[in-house]
């Protein structure tokens, strides 16, 4: 009885370790531990054996199943490496990959995404506000006077009911210290329109990005430490920024904000920034009908940026039209 | 605005090196920097005595020359423009031209040259010119060419539209003045004095402060003197007569602008009023302009003979034959003067300055020194007006300065910047009458800036906590589906929101192209197909993420278009096949916006229900299949979503193909295996689809579905499976007009 239980196990792991291919590895498990498997069979054989044999012989076959199981596995896993090895054996591995269709996004949502990131790295919150716009918010709340020529319907695009496209983001600064008193601390990324003849480097429609920061205390040395951490982020621990003086309506001081990316390169004008002037802090207390934004208690600083142009900076673009042509040849540059 | 350096220097000392940069830092931005005239030594005047030509050299000739020297000199010359007695520049041994050309004597094709006679491009006076540079016949022989051409350097600043005061010499030395602390040698002339020999008559007071009128008899006209012609051509400025010239030179020297009628066409005496409606004016331009009820004018008894502040007119200008002349020197309301010369179009340097207010304080001493300038005789002055200024006052608190400039800058700096802007301290500080800009305490902390620079400044970075607002979550939700839709092979495109149509027109477009407001993503995106098609790209792929305009409100679309194969023509399918709207729907699914589901609509395209709801259309145009949705509000608590357990015992799957008569969609056949609520089966797919009429009969079709079941709490048995199974045939064989295949 044991004999033929040991000749079985035996005569198992012999044919188990002579299987060639999974599918005898497989026919071996049905035929020693299937369901009716010479292994299995012996379970059937346990019940009429004497009570005195039968922790020994169970014993036996317990044993002998898990010798048959394991070598079936190592078989099987011998088998599955030796196929991984040869995977490749005879392939020509110069063929190039199954295309995959590329994508991606454009060069300008890029640049605006990491600028983006680098402000929200810093405590800014997004903010927005309509593309057309009513006059006081794109004009007189930023103490632009009425006959400012920026106002001329030869420069800016108006709306048969008097509104206008926005000719600067900083609209959303007037929207955002409309909805909430100070502090404010926003950026705001959006279109913006200008009635200028489309060329090499004009487009009516651009895109800037705005930021604001209002609170007790803000001073000319914050904006510098912020936009000069912003740009050296953007560009590179190398990239210096000048801050030329200059004039705005909406700021007092106002600043022009040079860059230079590399030691060798040119200066490039690439912002606008300023100290809120009071008049805007003024306008947006007329129109919350509070004092909210008293110029006395608060300062804050604006600055203004166009993407447009720094991608054609960043990315050596000649002509500005190759940003809304939408070329796949020209998108498929940018990753 | 042109600065004459050579000009600015007789009103302050400056370091030429460093001056436009010096300038640039306060806020006068310097665009541009121009050498003129000749820094050249050994280049002189020479009069050519004969030349013949070169014997051994078609093309070259041999001229005696007269040098001034005496000794008579002889050069070869390639040009041809030139005969004898010309006078011309001649670069003797020794000189260096620019781009270090060294002149020296020596042998061409054999013969003699002892220097080189120049071109105006050699010389650096113009940029192109052929042949010899002609110099007129007056020029002294042998003088250094530098006495015809003074060398200069011309800059081209940029004045901000507050800093009128900078718009002459006189008013940027004053400002390099108070930026290096050098004396400014002022501007002194005799202011004229109100005789009433000249009748002026203001009826529009509000608009024109100041007018001044002054007779001057016996004046002859012709040309300005050389040294005033030549400051006014540094700047390029073209003089015309040395009346007109000294009006120009004054308002370049001084900031205020004049103007000189011909007494003799001058009827009766000046009124400064606004012009009729529709009254006519001929203006210098030789233009005739229709005038409105909002022009101001200057007007004699019979007709306007100047539009206010932006041109004189025709026929009341100095000529030739002028004898007398009425100088007007005024002050004209900015806004009135802009919106006169933009309405017309008559843009001018006279304009320009009035546009941006002119100081009140130089008004007649600047008509004085015309009258130096212009000679003759003055036989009258009329002023109407007040030409002093009110006092101002401007109250600066140092510790205010401090904190907005985040820096101490110190109390004696600050008394010292602004004095020397020309500000008299007292009680407040006293403002000068050039400078209405500072008129707030803030507009002198700006003055303390420009000076200090901000390189004092001290790098401050503070950060906030920033609570996420509605806005960074709908960035947020953007750009993870932009992300996605190129990851899924799109390409993102951004046009324009101006297009043909839209339910919103913009009243001033620039085309037709771009006169309304976008109220769909489509046309910009269709374009670019067109675009990508011209340039030979067949199979494209774009999205667009971006506003668009209803009659009221802007909301976000995404649209995508799709053109071409459904895949890359490789090595592993040769032949894809052409994308279908299946395609789309498929990435449409895959961007997970929710659960996407197409529905026939009116017309040619598909409603797309966006969980449920239309969201937007589908369908294909022009053979580019499209699709375009509004995006939902993005929600508060986005990323957060609750999570069902995953079965943990073994499914069983079973297919199960139908025939069906052909009008029965695929839909249909979901609806009835999902209303059975069987509790075991967890998905239904379709994986099979065919109608061959080799196979099936007329109007069938098959399809094939694989379903899966699964119990939640223990293992299924074949047994309950093919149970499950059966019943849902039941269910099928109830509800539609189906056969099975085996």
């Amino acid at each position: 009885m044991e004999e033929e239980l040991q000749r079985i196990g035996a005569e198992a792991l012999t044919e188990i370790a002579r299987a060639g291919s999974e599918a005898e590895v497989e026919a071996s498990r049905v035929k020693y531990l299937g369901r009716a498997g010479s292994v299995s069979a012996w379970s059937e054989r346990m019940k009429s054996l004497a009570k005195e044999e039968k922790p020994r012989i169970g014993k036996l076959l317990n044993e002998t199943r898990a010798a048959v199981a394991e070598a079936l596995e190592r078989r099987r896993a011998a088998l599955d490496s030796e196929k991984d090895a040869r995977a490749f054996a005879s392939l020509d591995i110069s063929l190039p990959g199954t295309p995959v269709r590329p994508g991606g996004l454009h060069p300008i949502t890029l640049l605006q995404d990491r600028a983006a990131a680098v402000f929200r790295r810093m405590g800014f919150a997004l903010a927005e506000g309509p593309d057309v716009e009513t006059e006081w918010h794109c004009f007189d709340a930023l103490n632009t006077p009425p006959d400012h020529p920026a106002r001329n319907e030869r420069d800016t695009f108006y709306l048969p009911d008097g509104r206008l496209l926005r000719t600067h983001t900083s609209t959303v600064q007037i929207r955002a210290m409309e909805q909430a008193p100070p502090p404010v601390r926003i950026i705001a990324p959006g279109a913006a329109y200008r009635r200028d003849e489309i060329d090499a480097t004009h487009l009516a429609q651009f895109t800037q990005m705005e930021g604001l920061y209002v609170d007790r205390g803000v001073s000319v040395a914050d904006l510098k430490g912020t936009l000069e951490f912003f740009f050296r982020e953007l560009l590179g621990a190398g990239a210096k920024c000048r801050f030329r003086p200059h004039f705005f309506p909406f700021t007092e001081p106002s600043f022009e904000i040079d860059i230079r990316a590399r030691a060798s390169g040119k200066w490039l004008e690439l912002a606008g920034c300023g100290m809120v002037d009071p008049a805007v802090f003024e306008a947006v207390n007329g129109k919350r009908g509070d004092a909210a934004y008293d110029p006395e208690e608060y300062t804050g600083f604006a600055f203004g940026f166009g993407l447009d142009r720094l991608a054609m900076i960043l990315s050596d673009v000649p002509d500005i039209r190759g940003f809304i042509e939408n070329d796949v040849r020209f998108l498929s540059q940018f990753r | 605005m042109k600065v004459s350096l050579n000009w600015l220097r007789e009103f302050v000392e400056f370091d030429e090196n460093a001056l436009a940069d010096l300038l640039t830092r306060a806020g006068v931005e310097v665009e541009g920097v121009e050498k003129r005239g000749v820094a050249l030594d050994k280049v002189v005047v020479a009069r050519i005595v004969r030349s013949e030509r070169h014997p051994n050299a078609d093309r070259l000739s041999v001229c005696q020359v007269d040098d001034g020297s005496g000794q008579p000199r002889q050069i070869v010359c390639g040009a041809r423009n030139f005969q004898a007695g010309d006078k011309v520049p001649l670069a003797l041994p020794g000189a260096i031209l620019p781009g270090d050309f060294r002149i020296k004597a020596s042998k061409l094709r054999g013969v003699e040259s002892e220097g080189m006679l120049c071109s105006a491009r050699e010389l650096e006076l113009a940029e192109d010119a052929e042949g010899l540079l002609i110099l007129p016949a007056t020029a002294r022989t042998g003088a250094p060419l530098a006495e015809l051409f003074p060398p200069d350097t011309v800059l081209d600043i940029e004045v901000t539209p507050n800093r009128p005061d900078l718009l002459s010499h006189g008013g940027m030395a004053r400002e390099i003045a108070a930026l290096t602390g050098k004396p400014w040698k002022g501007l002194d002339s005799q202011a004229i004095v109100h005789d009433g020999g000249a009748d002026v008559r203001v009826e529009a007071g509000a608009e024109c402060p100041l007018y001044s009128a002054t007779r001057v008899a016996n004046v002859n006209v012709g040309p300005s003197p050389d040294w005033l012609r030549k400051k006014l051509e540094a700047i390029g400025s073209r003089p015309i007569n040395n009346i007109v010239d000294a009006t120009n030179f004054v308002m370049f020297e001084r900031g205020q602008p004049l103007h000189a009628f011909d007494a003799g066409k001058i009827e009766g005496g000046i009124v400064v009023r606004f012009a009729r409606e529709g009254e006519e004016f001929l203006a210098l331009d030789g233009r005739k302009y229709i005038l409105g009820s909002r022009d101001l004018v200057i007007a004699d008894s019979r007709r306007v003979v100047a539009l206010a502040g932006v041109m004189g007119g025709e026929d009341s200008g100095v000529t030739g034959s002028t004898t007398e002349v009425i100088l007007e020197s005024a002050s004209f309301d900015p806004a009135h003067v802009r919106r006169t010369a933009r309405r017309l179009g008559l843009r001018s340097e006279s304009s320009h300055r009035f546009e941006r207010g002119v100081d009140i304080g130089n008004i007649l001493p600047s008509a004085g020194r015309a009258l130096e300038l212009m000679g003759g005789a003055v036989t009258g002055v009329g002023i109407a007006g007040n030409p002093v200024r009110q006092r101002r006052e401007v109250v600066l608190r140092y510790a205010r300065c401090d904190a907005l400039l985040g820096t101490a800058v110190g109390d004696d700096r600050i008394d010292r910047i602004l004095t020397g802007f020309g500000l008299k301290k007292g009680a407040g500080w006293e403002i000068p009458s050039y400078r209405n800009d500072l008129a707030r305490e803030v507009d002198l902390i700006e003055e303390v800036m420009r000076v200090v620079g901000m390189e004092v400044i001290p790098s401050k970075t503070t950060a906030r906590f920033a609570a996420s607002s509605d806005a960074d979550r709908a960035y947020d939700r953007d750009m993870a589906l932009r992300r996605t839709l190129a990851a899924l092979g799109f390409f993102e495109a951004r046009t324009l929101s101006l297009v043909s149509e839209g339910f919103r027109r913009v009243r001033n477009p620039l085309n037709e192209e771009q006169s309304a407001l976008r109220s769909s993503l489509l046309p910009g995106l269709l374009r670019a197909v067109e675009t990508n098609a011209r340039f030979g790209t067949k199979d494209v792929r774009l999205f667009e993420l971006g506003r668009v305009f209803g009659a009221e409100e802007e909301t976000t679309h995404v649209a995508l278009v799709m053109t071409g194969a459904s895949g890359e023509r490789s090595w592993r399918d040769p032949h894809p096949r052409q994308a279908d709207l299946f395609d789309l729907k498929g990435v449409l699914a895959a961007a997970r916006l929710g659960e996407i589901a197409f529905e026939k609509a009116d017309g040619d395209s598909l409603d797309v229900l966006l969980d449920g709801r239309r969201a937007g259309r589908a369908g294909q145009a022009a053979a580019v299949l499209f699709a375009e949705l509004e995006l939902p509000a993005a929600a508060e608590g986005a990323g957060k979503g609750s999570c069902r357990a995953v079965g943990i015992y073994p499914a069983i799957a079973r297919d199960i193909a139908l025939v069906l008569p052909e009008e029965i969609p695929h839909g249909r056949v979901l609806e009835i295996l999902r209303k059975g609520n069987e509790p075991l089966l967890e998905r239904a797919e379709l994986f099979d689809l065919f109608s061959d009429p080799e196979k099936l009969p007329a109007g069938k079709k098959s399809l094939a579905y694989s379903l899966t079941y699964r119990a939640k709490d223990r293992t299924l048995t074949a047994d309950e499976a093919n149970a499950a199974h059966a019943r849902l045939k039941e269910l099928l064989k109830a509800g539609l007009d189906v056969q099975f295949r085996e």
